[in-house]
């Protein structure tokens, strides 16, 4: 990864802001399932927030609900989506199709799901050009040839011509990250963009990935299940659990001192060390996350007291930007 | 000790249809696994991991290359099908939803493999329950379905699977990529807790490398097709001479900022296809520190001792002080530092401010 020193980020405009954001999946005959509630989320222009949670927990929700996306029957019940002043739930949908792709873009895992088997790649990367931008094919095409390169692709005037069956998974994901950059969005949402990648090819996309972005000050949301690359890649780091975020900091901050202890349990669990994990995790815990009245990590907490189980945490600010959800925040010596 | 599992010279080539080349997925690679030990394979995707995994239970047969298991010679007749070797080995696959039948409950998926060798229903539920319990799954667990279990949950049915009949060998293709790291840790605590149980041979294939680390006694780097370097856990990850192990070792990305590590080896570029390997070593095209030598030769494999085996012209002067820090167990330290210092404040309660 790019040496490079902790940004900080001023508390201006923020380019993404989310607000009170709830959505939630009707289930026939029950009551509906709460995928994400009340979640606030600010992302600044050219920030990187690396977003933390296991399945299941509202990651992949959330990246949908801010493209408007959403799979049906979710639905999103309250909250605002300001995406550079304008509220992105009050979008027309037509008004939406204009600014998704070119203004926010997505890059999702499984790149070959993604590319349309039947176009060369190069096509692809320049139809969505055309479509934002209106210009003419020879403009698009070159500007599609410049992307290859940007995310160096090697032969690129070879693989300009190629179908996705022909790229190896690597190249693959490149591809859909040049689709996804090629009208200089402001804001790009990765949903768990390099899990299918090997571990070496995966270190280069991630440092072009964050090269691109930077050259940009594109902000982006980068969702993953890897704690590990948020250490390396992003500036702020926000855990989520049951569709809360549990803790956010700066991305320092929140390696030196996690206050969480879902977030010191997902530190533990790689460190390969079952004393420590047992200090902080119940095993088999399999307890629904209850809400309304509670913790929702109560039931996994190892240190879950009455008063846990009585009353919601709320979020609070204990140190400068870093932000944790729990009555009984973790502490350490200095 | 003896070895439970003997490979030599193993090569796999794939046919392709309607042309004279082949897939070469493995190409000569020697190991052993012993009683009670993890050997793990690691490498790149299509470096032949799993095909290795396959040809040692007889799955697929190998094009070359002898297979012992407890010496007895693995092939086309003699395989995991056969009637006395059901049983002692076994396989826990990767997608562990997709491994097992949806329209079978728990209990009958684990007493399976009881079945195949005619044990009785009652001795089979006995077996059953007391795997079940060793696993960690619940009597409630036993009578429900696949679906309605947790991924987590569902790998410990597998296990649980393979484990029944008291294997001598397991291979564990991948088990834990699918899973959430919580779910990951407690699936390898498992696995170790077992393999000391029953004193079980793991041939644990994997691309995660901190679980590598952590569960290895000997590790095993593939890259095409061929073991580029083997040795003790330890000295592969301490003292690694490859410069393809050092590359692969240094894309890992450990959750501490401070842990940045020193790209020593840039493996630039992606794997070749195994249709048309290079000539000479096939990480010449990759390696910065390749010469002509590289292009036209394949290297030898060297012995340094203690078991550990490198193939590469290079090892002695290409990473010349790089006897690198062990970033796994530097990492382990100072995480444990971290959060043994951690303690649960008693004084803020919601409402109070620090």
């Amino acid at each position: 990864m790019a040496n490079e020193t902790q940004k900080v980020f001023d508390t201006g405009q923020p380019v993404l802001s989310i607000d009170g954001l709830n959505v939630s999946y009707p289930v026939y005959g029950e009551d509906p399932v709460q995928a994400v509630r009340d979640l606030d989320l600010h992302i600044q222009p050219g920030e990187i927030v690396g977003l933390v949670g296991e399945s299941g927990s509202g990651k992949t929700t959330l990246a949908r609900s801010v493209m408007g996306l959403l799979v049906q029957p979710g639905r999103v019940d309250t909250g605002t989506i300001q995406f550079d002043g304008k509220d992105l739930r009050a979008l027309p949908e037509k008004q939406l199709r204009a600014v998704r792709g070119k203004d926010i873009a997505m890059v999702i895992p499984n790149p070959r799901s993604e590319l349309d088997p039947l176009v060369t790649v190069g096509r692809q990367i320049s139809n969505v050009a055309r479509a934002h931008l209106g210009i003419k094919r020879d403009e698009a095409d070159q500007m599609a040839m410049d992307m290859l390169n940007a995310v160096q692709i090697p032969d690129p005037d070879r693989r300009f011509k190629a179908y996705p069956h022909e790229l190896s998974g690597g190249m693959a994901q490149r591809v859909v990250m040049a689709i996804s950059l090629v009208c200089s969005p402001k804001f790009v949402i990765s949903d768990d963009a390099t899990s299918g990648l090997d571990v070496t090819v995966q270190a280069q996309v991630l440092d072009l990935l964050r090269a691109l972005v930077r050259s940009h000050n594109t902000a982006m949301l980068f969702i993953t299940r890897d704690i590990g690359i948020t250490a390396h890649f992003c500036d702020r780091v926000a855990v989520i659990y049951a569709g809360e975020i549990v803790e956010i900091a700066p991305m320092q901050s929140f390696f030196e001192n996690p206050m969480h202890p879902y977030s010191v349990m997902l530190l533990a669990a790689f460190a390969h060390n079952p004393t420590l994990r047992a200090k902080w995790h119940k095993p088999l815990a399999s307890a629904a996350p209850a809400h309304g009245g509670a913790c929702a990590y109560a039931g996994r907490c190892v240190h879950a007291e009455d008063h846990c189980r009585q009353n919601s945490a709320e979020l609070r600010e204990l140190a400068p930007g870093h932000l944790v959800r729990c009555h009984f925040p973790v502490e350490r010596p200095l | 000790m003896s070895s439970v599992l003997d490979v030599s010279g193993l090569v796999k080539h794939f046919p392709i249809a309607g042309q004279r080349a082949v897939v070469q997925a493995v190409n000569d690679i020697s190991f052993h696994v012993k009683k009670g030990e993890t050997l793990s394979l690691v490498g790149e995707s299509g470096s032949g991991k799993t095909t290795v995994g396959r040809c040692v239970l007889g799955l697929i047969q190998q094009t070359a290359g002898v297979i012992d298991f407890q010496g007895e010679t693995i092939g086309k007749r003699r395989n995991v099908r056969s009637r006395d070797l059901r049983g002692k080995m076994a396989l826990v696959f990767q997608e562990p939803a997709e491994s097992l039948d949806p329209r079978v409950r728990v209990a009958d998926t684990i007493g399976e493999p009881l079945r195949s060798r005619g044990v009785s229903r009652e001795n089979r539920r006995r077996r059953i329950a007391e795997i079940a319990k060793r696993v960690g799954l619940s009597d409630a667990t036993l009578d429900q379905f696949p679906a309605e279990l947790s991924a987590g949950q569902q790998q410990r049915v597998g296990i649980a699977r393979a484990i029944v009949t008291d294997p001598e060998l397991i291979v564990l293709d991948e088990p834990t990529s699918a899973l959430d790291p919580t779910a990951r840790a407690e699936i390898i605590d498992l696995l170790i807790r077992l393999q000391k149980e029953f004193d079980t041979a793991y041939l644990f294939i994997s691309h995660d490398l901190s679980t590598v680390r952590y569960l290895s006694h000997r590790v095993a780097v593939m890259y095409l097709g061929m073991i580029v370097e083997q040795g003790t856990a330890n000295e592969i990850f301490s003292n690694p001479r490859h410069p393809y192990s050092v590359g692969l070792l240094s894309s890992v990305l450990l959750p501490n900022p401070k842990l940045k590590r020193e790209v020593s080896v840039d493996l630039t570029g992606e794997i070749p296809s195994p249709i048309d390997l290079p000539k000479g070593c096939y990480l010449a095209g990759r390696c910065p520190f390749a010469t002509d030598q590289c292009h036209k030769e394949m290297p030898p494999i060297e012995d340094l001792g203690n078991g550990h085996l490198v193939q590469c012209h290079h090892f002695r002067e290409a990473l010349k002080g790089h006897e690198a820090l062990d970033y796994f167990d530097e990492f382990q330290a100072q995480t444990e530092q971290l959060l043994e210092a951690g303690r649960r404040s008693t004084g803020t309660v919601a409402g109070q401010t620090k």
